[in-house]
């Protein structure tokens, strides 16, 4: 590669370019010029590089129109990955804003670097056109998050949550690879579209579908999709509670925008079949298979719940379940382009309220007694699972297990016998949350009925457009009218758990004297243009829409 | 346009006012009541007057004809418009009946001095004169219809005013039902009308129904069109045949005499029978339709086809003998009158037949100046004989109550007809003249000729038991007496002036309402649009012309030999005793049983038709308690059955289905958060299982 090349590749890569030098900076002046200060100074400061970083690679995303293909087809922007990647930008923002109220670390300059590292990975995701690419690019965003989620050094549980993590994400990043070697072994090419110009006609081979397989078993893991979906609880639990909002919402926008590309572009031919009944061996059975399982699973699960944080786990995967039915929805050639603005609507809106929601979680941590939604008339103890007795478990893995936040039978009978208000490992961390805080309380209410999925909140528009764009799939059989029926069928299974936490909030007395909370400026600002955004997306989804379709048509899809 | 016309709803509205004040008066303030009610007919009586008035000017220059439309309410793109029209007809009608209300007004005042229910009477008597004044002015056969209904709820009130009497209830009920009889029809031929015409205004510039385009429309030049009109006619008539007594509804008539005596008697008598005369009037361009000037012409060839006055004509001139026949052997003193009111109603039918509206509305005028001067004065003589009404039990009555007879006499001699000096003679004669002059038949005037003999012979046998020979109450016990009525006790009185003056004021009229339609100076006859041919003044050689000569010598003789029957028979002879034999039934037994008992009409329909309607009744009965009733048992159990059922499966199925889909789903949802038990390698044994498992599927599922 000649040195014009690279020149090409900073122009088209400027905006990671920016997030890049942000994150060393970052670094640098933490650890060189902060090292005295306090931490609370510290985070303030990093926070405000990291947003300017990402807010000026976002201008640059906006102003530049940067078009084209580098580095030999391994990385392509168009306005339709720019458009994303402002995204995923605004979403590190908040998340960075919302960091500077969490005190869980003294290597501020390294939890922010890492922030920016993990979206630099996220832009090279969305850019990426070639399966060495992908890969590098996920890697980078995976190690980032591994480490983020292991920040928290004083918590045993963080490093727990980080190791599985990385466990996990070891495997599946094993199976991508796997899988990507095949299609290469299979194509000759790394390019995804030289894959799919390969592959055309070749019909669809065991040894291709073990490659495909191997490439969605690392996705599956990236978008936390069931079965391969078991990290994200403890994960999102255990991690800080701001690098889990950036795994929750930034981290799902790219890869599911990824997975996407993938499939459409390298394996356009491969698609098959996923009608109930008339099964066409491909990807989208399998995809819907784990959007079955996922929205099923999910959902269910999250009923048993009692942290606001698990909650969202299983929450996320729930709504992975959905998402995965817009990926699906991108099979049918003629409305690919509706169905790319119904699931990118979708996963931006969605990491919008799960930030926002995070936020949220984050503030009854710092002033509160944790993220419980299990009040004192919600504990039953048939709800709790029976802990494995330590001597059934073996000693060697007894170190890795985390501590499940409900408590055991015998600790709710004592609370519930000494009638002592539930604490510290948070069964009603946030009840009575609309007397300390109203403002605080009506946000939350903001992101629980848009995650459910109810009008005016820009959830209902974006479930909406999904399940339309999955039934024109096939407009004349609605192949895809069995999913979207599930999915509909456990709204209000969702919408149950939802306002579980809501009623906390509500109906609630709070714990203690302590009354009020007083919310810092950051996270009150986070969270609050957080739910401004859900709002306005669900009053005027057209405001996001319209630009999102104009890329869209000048992407050329 | 003259203000009264535009004022014209007042007429009818004030006395609606006075009703409805009335309504909500307390009981006890009777003097309020009768000072409102009769103030508000005599502000009524005062416009109708200048409403007459309005009307005179125009007298001989064409028909005076002047309306107001508004529309009620819209449907569609179609409006119901009502109006009140003011013309010779509306006129006269509006005087004559704030009239003799005002004069019934004023009576009743006096005769009802005594009951509880004062004020509640003069509401409904406003109600009445309201409803009938509506009725006389109304420019749309709906509205008409509107205050026809009221006039028959007023009637059905005043009737059964002394409800606690059974024989009020039942008389009430009867007049109320069969005059509804006759409302069907008219409902009908309304409706008919409004489908066929497409209005039901009277008049309204040239489209209204009674004018010769809308006319034209219904009748078209067809035989269809001939019946529709005909079919309208017909029904229409069988309105008028209910409200007035015609044959064979009549029957409600006598019985409503049991009102309170003799006033609702008389508003039957005077005003609100006249109702039905009235509105073939009003409607006679539809009854007798000028078939020449109708666009299309002549449906049938030659002679102008029968239409509905044939009907009319032969109705009245039967009703009028019929009822004759039956009020010769009648003793109830308001009985009498009764049937010789739906008689002289049969005779302005045959008038209206034979001879147009002139020649019924005048004999409609006079009788009721002359009918309610008898009705008064009966009531006057009931009052005076402490409530009795048995003629068999009166006599005598000539010297204790002067004004009384005398007023009477001058009533019984207009309606018999008594020549020259009287209305009754008048008014009868020219129905008479038109009946000779009828092209369809001769009957019907040898069946008038015989009616007047009959009038005058029942009307002079009344006079000689009521006021002649001597008193015969004390003889006979008071058996038959009901319960409200009292035994005759005491001496007869007079009256006082309260009921006194309105008898003479009436008989008044009864002498001098003649004069305006003899045949030497037929004014009203002018006035009401019928061509005579005059100059319109006083022309006594018109009286002169042999024909009508030779007439008023034959009526003036059948009229003599009426009252000289009678005088032989009753008056020669007195009769001394209440249980003597009627002299009549001496002679003629059988015939006489069967006057007495009104040709069994009453019986006829008891065997007939209301056995028929009682046996319907009880299969109706039958069907309901073992068909419908069983149906609706079967519909009962049914639907018990389903809603235990639904009852059953929502809380055994839905609810209890529910509540384990619930628990279920927490069940569900605890063994899913539970596959995330903490332990990493069974996470890791999860992606292989996973991944193994899918492929399976994919190569299951086909793989080329």
């Amino acid at each position: 590669m000649n040195g014009t090349g690279y020149l090409h590749l900073l122009k088209l890569a400027a905006p990671e370019a920016l997030v890049v030098l942000a994150a060393l900076g970052a670094l640098f002046v933490d650890v060189g010029v902060m090292r005295e200060q306090g931490r609370r100074t510290r985070r303030l400061l990093g926070a405000a590089i990291a947003t300017l970083g990402a807010f000026a690679a976002g201008l640059g995303l906006l102003n530049l129109h940067a078009y084209g293909t580098a580095m030999g087809g391994m990385f392509a922007t168009d306005p339709l990955t720019q458009w994303t990647k402002v995204v995923v930008l605004a979403l590190t923002g908040l998340t960075a804003i919302l960091s500077v109220e969490t005190d869980f670390t003294e290597h501020v300059g390294e939890y922010f670097a890492l922030l920016l590292l993990a979206t630099t990975g996220l832009m090279f995701m969305v850019s990426a056109t070639d399966v060495l690419m992908v890969f590098l690019s996920l890697e980078l965003t995976s190690l980032s998050l591994y480490s983020l989620a292991a920040l928290n050094k004083a918590s045993p549980r963080s490093a727990e949550a980080a190791l599985k993590y990385f466990f996990f994400g070891a495997l599946a990043a094993a199976f991508a690879l796997y899988g990507f070697s095949l299609l290469y072994g299979i194509a000759g090419t790394t390019n995804l579209a030289g894959i799919a110009a390969s592959v055309r006609g070749r019909g669809f081979d065991p040894l291709l579908a073990a490659a495909m397989l191997m490439v969605i078993v690392g996705f599956g893991f990236k978008v936390a999709a069931v079965p391969f979906h078991l990290w994200a609880p403890d994960a999102y639990q255990g991690a800080p509670t701001p690098a889990a909002a950036l795994i929750a919402s930034g981290s799902k926008v790219a890869s599911f925008f990824l997975l996407g590309k993938v499939l459409t572009l390298a394996l356009p031919e491969n698609a098959g079949r996923a009608a109930l009944g008339h099964f066409g061996a491909g990807w989208m059975p399998v995809l819907a298979v784990l959007a079955l399982a996922s929205m099923l699973l999910g959902n269910l699960a999250a009923l048993a719940q009692h942290s606001l944080k698990r909650l969202l786990a299983y929450s996320a995967i729930a709504h992975a379940g959905t998402m995965l039915l817009g990926v699906l929805a991108l099979a049918g050639a003629a409305n690919r382009a509706e169905a790319y603005a119904a699931l990118l609507f979708y996963a931006a809106t969605y990491g919008l309220t799960t930030v926002g929601a995070f936020g949220v979680a984050a503030v009854a941590e710092r002033l509160g007694e944790g993220d419980g939604i299990a009040g004192l008339t919600e504990v039953h103890p048939e709800d709790f699972v029976a802990p494995e007795p330590a001597s059934s478990g073996a000693p060697a893995c007894s170190r890795l297990e985390i501590q499940h936040v409900a408590p055991s039978p015998a600790q709710a009978q004592s609370r519930l016998q000494a009638g002592a208000p539930v604490s510290a490992s948070g069964c009603t961390g946030l009840a009575g949350l609309a007397r300390r805080s109203p403002w605080l309380a009506a946000c939350l209410l903001v992101m629980m009925l848009s995650l459910a999925g109810l009008p005016p909140f820009a959830g209902f528009p974006a479930k909406f457009y999904v399940f339309a764009a999955a039934l024109k799939v096939d407009a004349t059989n609605l192949d895809l009218l069995w999913l979207a029926v599930v999915g509909l069928a456990l709204s209000p299974v969702a919408l149950y758990y939802y306002l579980k936490v809501l009623k906390q909030a509500y109906m609630v007395a709070p714990n203690g004297t302590e009354m009020r909370w007083k919310l810092r400026w950051p996270e009150a600002l986070a969270i609050g243009l957080a739910a401004a955004g859900v709002l306005i997306l669900g009053i005027a989804p057209g405001l996001l829409l319209d630009s999102l379709s104009e890329a869209i048509r000048a992407a050329g899809l | 346009m003259n203000w009264i016309v535009h004022q014209l709803w007042l007429i009818p509205a004030l006395p609606f006012l006075a009703a409805g004040v009335l309504a909500l008066t307390p009981r006890r303030q009777r003097a309020f009541a009768a000072r409102l009610a009769i103030s508000a007919l005599a502000v009524s009586l005062a416009l109708s007057c200048a409403a007459f008035v309005a009307t005179l000017g125009h007298a001989g220059t064409g028909t005076f004809r002047e309306r107001v439309n508004f529309t009620w309410f819209q449907f569609g793109d179609q409006a119901l418009r009502l109006g009140w029209v003011l013309d010779p007809l509306a006129a006269v009608m509006l005087v004559m009946v704030s009239f003799v209300g005002l004069l019934i007004f004023i009576y009743s005042v006096g005769y009802m001095a005594h009951d509880a229910n004062f004020t509640r009477f003069f509401c409904f008597l406003a109600l009445f004169a309201g409803a009938m004044l509506g009725l006389v002015i109304a420019n749309s056969l709906l509205l008409l219809f509107v205050c026809w209904e009221l006039v028959g709820l007023a009637s059905y009130l005043l009737i059964g005013f002394w409800f606690h009497k059974p024989e009020a209830a039942a008389a009430a009920k009867k007049a109320f039902i069969t005059t509804r009889i006759g409302d069907v029809a008219l409902f009908l031929g309304m409706l008919w009308l409004y489908s066929a015409g497409g209005t039901l205004l009277f008049y309204d510039a040239g489209e209204g129904c009674l004018e010769n385009a809308a006319l034209a429309r219904i009748a078209g030049p067809s035989l269809v069109g001939w019946g529709t009109l005909v079919g309208i006619s017909l029904l229409i008539f069988g309105g008028a045949i209910g409200k007035s007594g015609q044959l064979p509804l009549h029957v409600w008539l006598p019985d409503a005499m049991e009102g309170p005596t003799p006033v609702s008697a008389l508003i039957h008598a005077a005003t609100m029978v006249a109702a039905g005369v009235f509105l073939v009037a009003r409607v006679f361009p539809l009854m007798k339709p000028d078939w020449p000037s109708l666009a299309g012409g002549i449906p049938l060839a030659g002679t102008p086809p029968p239409d509905a006055t044939l009907a009319i004509t032969w109705v009245g001139a039967i009703t009028a003998v019929f009822a004759a026949l039956i009020a010769v052997a009648q003793t109830d003193i308001k009985r009498i009158l009764a049937y010789s009111t739906v008689s002289q109603l049969g005779y302005m039918f045959l008038g209206l037949g034979v001879g147009g509206v002139a020649v019924g509305m005048f004999h409609l005028l006079t009788h009721a100046c002359f009918k309610a001067l008898l009705f008064l004065g009966a009531g006057s003589v009931i009052h005076g004989c402490h409530d009795e009404q048995d003629i068999r039990r009166m006599g005598g009555l000539r010297r204790p109550m002067p004004v009384t007879f005398a007023t009477y006499a001058v009533g019984m001699m207009a309606l018999s007809g008594v020549p020259l000096l009287f209305s009754g003679f008048w008014s009868k004669d020219e129905i008479l003249h038109a009946a000779h002059g009828w092209a369809g038949s001769r009957i019907p005037f040898y069946l008038g000729l015989f009616g007047a003999l009959l009038t005058a012979f029942y009307m002079t046998r009344q006079m000689v038991y009521v006021f002649f020979g001597q008193r015969r109450a004390a003889s006979t016990p008071p058996a038959a007496a009901s319960g409200i009525r009292h035994p005759a006790s005491g001496e007869p009185h007079e009256s006082p002036l309260v009921m006194t003056v309105p008898l003479a004021i009436l008989a008044v009229s009864a002498i001098v309402l003649g004069f305006l339609g003899t045949p030497a100076w037929p004014w009203l006859q002018t006035y009401l649009g019928a061509d005579h041919g005059g100059s319109g003044g006083v022309e006594l050689a018109k009286l002169l012309t042999k024909e009508t000569l030779w007439l008023m010598a034959i009526s003036t003789a059948v009229v003599t030999a009426g009252i000289g029957l009678a005088w032989r028979w009753y008056g020669q002879r007195p009769i001394t005793d209440a249980g003597t034999p009627d002299p009549l039934q001496m002679s003629f037994p059988a015939a006489f049983r069967w006057l007495r008992q009104k040709f069994f009409v009453d019986e006829f329909y008891a065997a007939t038709v209301i056995r028929a309607h009682a046996a319907w009744a009880r299969f109706s009965d039958l069907l309901d308690a073992w068909l419908w009733g069983g149906l609706v048992l079967a519909v009962h159990f049914l639907t018990q059955g389903l809603s235990w059922a639904s009852r059953f499966f929502d809380e055994y199925v839905v609810n209890l289905g529910f509540d384990a889909a619930c628990r279920r789903l927490r069940r569900d949802g605890a063994f899913a958060a539970g596959l995330s038990d903490g332990k990493l390698q069974n996470y890791l044994r999860g992606i292989g299982t996973a991944f193994a498992c899918l492929l399976v599927l994919l190569l299951w599922g086909g793989c080329r």
